[in-house]
């Protein structure tokens, strides 16, 4: 509503659309990064309504909703996709980052702003074939690894794969120029006085991030073309009749896919860098070792993709080189995890909900941590390799800690998105609700991968009945939580009291909190200059 | 980056300096996606080449004549563990109606010295089937010093309807092997095949219409019989 009128005060000559081509045409880095969280907030609806599902079915021993199994392995695929690449990255990238970077450093908006505008909508083609393939020939049921041969031809004959390896290809290439897009900006269009080594973490985050992007997705696209014309066109990369190799697939996959858990993850650093540092009333401790862990775990994450694989018979030396090259991750995690607790050392902590989420993620990611490092050891991930274990680990690293970013970041930016500030309250409510509900949604899954429940099965023998009831009723807690987030998030938009430029006082630091809440359509058309105290030098 | 920049806005001067350098990031980004696409196109020879050269997945080796030119085969000594036993394993892919099996269950071989195996395969369909066997060998880090001289895997094998096939394997295990110290204690290696039905079937279509324009009589004669 008011966005508008600043757009008229602050541009001046500036035409700004009106109505639907506002958004649809939009090349404005704030009305891109709000398509961005709403696309990512319609995602989490469809992708956390299929957990639930999954839940539901789970609860009791025994086949109690889903009757067709293909629909279950569907459903856990769809969750999978939907969840990693159009909730968590569409959030945490495309959102906050396109909101936040050009406000952070500096500058009036991304380098390509039509660009950015065609990554938006490359995305949501992305979401809709993905949702197609739901609806066609059962389903796309491969896990979201896309394993051959169960994803080839013979097994998953009809069109649905292929809707789903096109979904990915539009999601991938939406990634790629949001990459180029925010590493350019980023590179050359700082503040004068905004040195590298003086962007918010959260920028060094968003930077890191995309220079993984721009490596790991490549490999996707390319491993998923393959996988096409070995469906479509009598190739044979992947199948062993043809002279291929079904574990040449999981190479090239996890060569993406373990850069893509830090792809998701290293954004959520970058926000919990800044609400630690707002809410403790300090600057960050050890900011360039932060910077560098971020970047040593970026650089790091390429080399250690065999850990996701260790059952398909790799000789002890391999092995040995993945244990270790895994466990080497922890040092710079590490890094970050005590920078974070030493920020908040000493300092006057405010706990206002942000910093809530803030300090359940660093709890919650060490937990996740940990057991990350009990699966690094090949001897043990024989056991629990496919084990509801796994889905403990990465659910308390994603599911728990990058959502946790998301909230918090959606709490402590939603003043300066909105103009209005939500209710403390009831945030600290949600925030309680929702650590709970994770906690016994997710800790007893320890349990049952521990006895060895495996992962993608809608059924399971009674001795596993006790914890998956406990599970699924910290599934329904959790829901309460997401729902409870949802209207918060409603009243908030609607009917919550006008942000200041800067509710939260003067840990708060970064530009961001030197423009109107809510950000006007322009900002930074005069750029600030840096003093050395890193505040505009008026 | 320097920390004395310039007290002029850079919107001012955008469409000079600052757009030229964009510019060159995005083409050097651009550069940087098409090297890591240049890698993933590569990755299928290398991936298949790597597996070659280390064994890797059990790959075994196969001897050119250079190689068997330099094999010297140690002088027979009873006490030194000169033996290895070589057991064979046998598999057929679902699709391919073959039966398939090794005359000999296993084998006790000198080291160094070339031996002959042989497996049998039956066609049991009555179609004319093009079939080409996948191997590998366990231990896994026995496969470098598993060389094959001939071998039946080498090439597409064509069997008409019921038809049995003898296929040879010649091979010998490298005496250097006594000199690896995790694989020199390895009583036994397994070789395993898996037939699969080609994907191409025009060989065996070209081998049954060869058959045919032969055996045209024979054939009448069978049906009507």
């Amino acid at each position: 509503m008011s966005e508008l009128a600043h757009a008229g005060a602050d541009g001046g000559h500036d035409h700004s659309p009106r109505g639907w081509k506002r958004w649809a045409y939009s090349t404005n880095h704030k009305d891109i990064g709000t398509l961005y969280t709403c696309i990512a907030l319609v995602a989490a609806i469809v992708g956390g309504g299929m957990s639930m599902l999954i839940r539901l079915e789970l609860t009791e021993p025994g086949i109690q909703f889903i009757e067709d199994f293909q629909f279950y392995n569907m459903v856990v695929t769809a969750h999978g996709f939907v969840m990693v690449f159009f909730v968590v990255m569409p959030a945490l990238i495309g959102g906050f980052g396109n909101w936040f970077i050009p406000l952070m450093i500096g500058t009036p908006d991304m380098a390509f702003p039509r660009m950015n505008n065609v990554s938006f909508w490359l995305l949501a083609a992305g979401l809709v074939l993905l949702v197609t393939s739901t609806f066609i020939a059962g389903g796309a049921g491969t896990g979201w690894t896309v394993n051959p041969p169960l994803s080839n031809a013979d097994f998953h004959p009809g069109m649905a794969v292929d809707f789903g390896i096109l979904a990915l290809h539009l999601a991938g290439a939406s990634s790629i120029l949001g990459a180029i897009n925010f590493i350019t900006t980023i590179l050359n269009m700082r503040a004068p006085g905004m040195t590298i080594h003086r962007m918010p973490l959260f920028v060094w985050a968003m930077l890191i991030t995309a220079f993984l992007l721009l490596m790991a997705i490549p490999v996707l696209a390319g491993a998923l073309t393959m996988l096409l014309t070995d469906r479509n066109f009598g190739t044979a990369f992947f199948s062993p009749e043809g002279g291929g190799d079904p574990i040449f697939w999981q190479h090239l996959f996890w060569f993406f896919g373990h850069p893509e858990v830090y792809i998701m993850v290293i954004p959520a650093f970058g926000v919990i860098s800044q609400i630690v540092t707002t809410f403790s009333n300090k600057p960050i401790f050890g900011y360039l070792g932060m910077a560098y862990a971020m970047s040593a775990i970026g650089f790091v994450g390429f080399i250690v993709w065999a850990h996701h694989m260790y059952t398909v018979g790799f000789n002890v030396e391999t092995r040995a080189y993945f244990v270790i090259a895994t466990m080497v991750i922890a040092v710079p995690t590490g890094v970050k995890i005590f920078s974070w607790l030493a920020t908040m050392w000493g300092g006057s902590i405010d706990f206002k909900t942000p910093m809530l989420y803030a300090m359940g993620f660093i709890f919650l990611f060490t937990v996740g941590g940990v057991t990350g490092i009990t699966l690094a050891n090949a001897g043990i991930d024989q056991a629990f390799h496919d084990t509801y274990f796994v889905i403990a680990h990465f659910h308390y690293v994603l599911s728990i800690a990058t959502i946790f970013a998301i909230y918090g970041g959606i709490y402590y930016w939603l003043g300066k998105m909105s103009g209005r500030q939500y209710s403390e309250a009831q945030g600290r409510w949600q925030f309680w609700i929702t650590f709970v509900g994770v906690n016994v949604l997710f800790f007893p899954q320890h349990f049952l991968g521990m006895a060895g429940m495996p992962r993608r099965i809608p059924d399971y023998p009674d001795a596993y009945a006790g914890w998956n009831m406990v599970s699924s009723i910290g599934a329904a807690i959790t829901l309460v939580g997401a729902l409870l987030f949802l209207w918060i998030l409603y009243r908030t938009v609607t009917a919550g009291a006008p942000a200041e430029d800067n509710p939260w006082g003067e840990g708060a630091t970064t530009l961001e909190w030197t423009v109107p809440s809510p950000a006007p359509f322009h900002t930074h058309e005069v750029l600030p200059e840096m003093g050395d105290d890193m505040q505009p030098a008026e | 980056m320097s920390d004395q920049a310039a007290p002029v806005t850079r919107a001012a001067s955008s469409g000079g300096k600052s757009t030229r350098r964009a510019k060159l990031t995005a083409y050097a980004l651009v550069g940087l996606i098409g090297g890591m696409g240049a890698l993933v196109a590569a990755a299928q020879p290398m991936y298949r080449a790597f597996c070659q050269v280390t064994g890797f997945g059990g790959t075994t080796q196969v001897a050119d004549e250079a190689k068997l030119a330099a094999l010297i085969i140690p002088v027979e000594d009873e006490a030194a563990a000169g033996y290895v036993t070589v057991r064979f394993d046998a598999n057929v892919n679902v699709k391919l109606p073959w039966r398939f099996r090794p005359v000999q269950r296993e084998m006790r071989v000198r080291i160094g010295e070339q031996v002959l195996a042989h497996f049998e395969a039956t066609n049991l369909s009555d179609k004319t089937i093009a079939g080409t066997a996948t191997f590998n060998v366990t231990p896994y880090k026995t496969a470098t010093y598993f060389n094959k001289i001939e071998c039946f895997c080498f090439t597409e094998q064509v069997l008409h309807p019921g038809e049995t096939a003898q296929m040879p394997v010649i091979f010998y295990v490298d005496p250097e092997i006594g000199k690896d110290i995790n694989a020199k204690n390895e009583t036994a290696i397994t070789l395993s095949y898996t037939f699969f039905a080609d994907t191409d079937q025009s060989q065996a279509r070209k081998a049954d219409a060869q058959r045919r324009a032969e055996t045209k009589p024979v054939n009448r004669a069978g049906i009507n019989g």
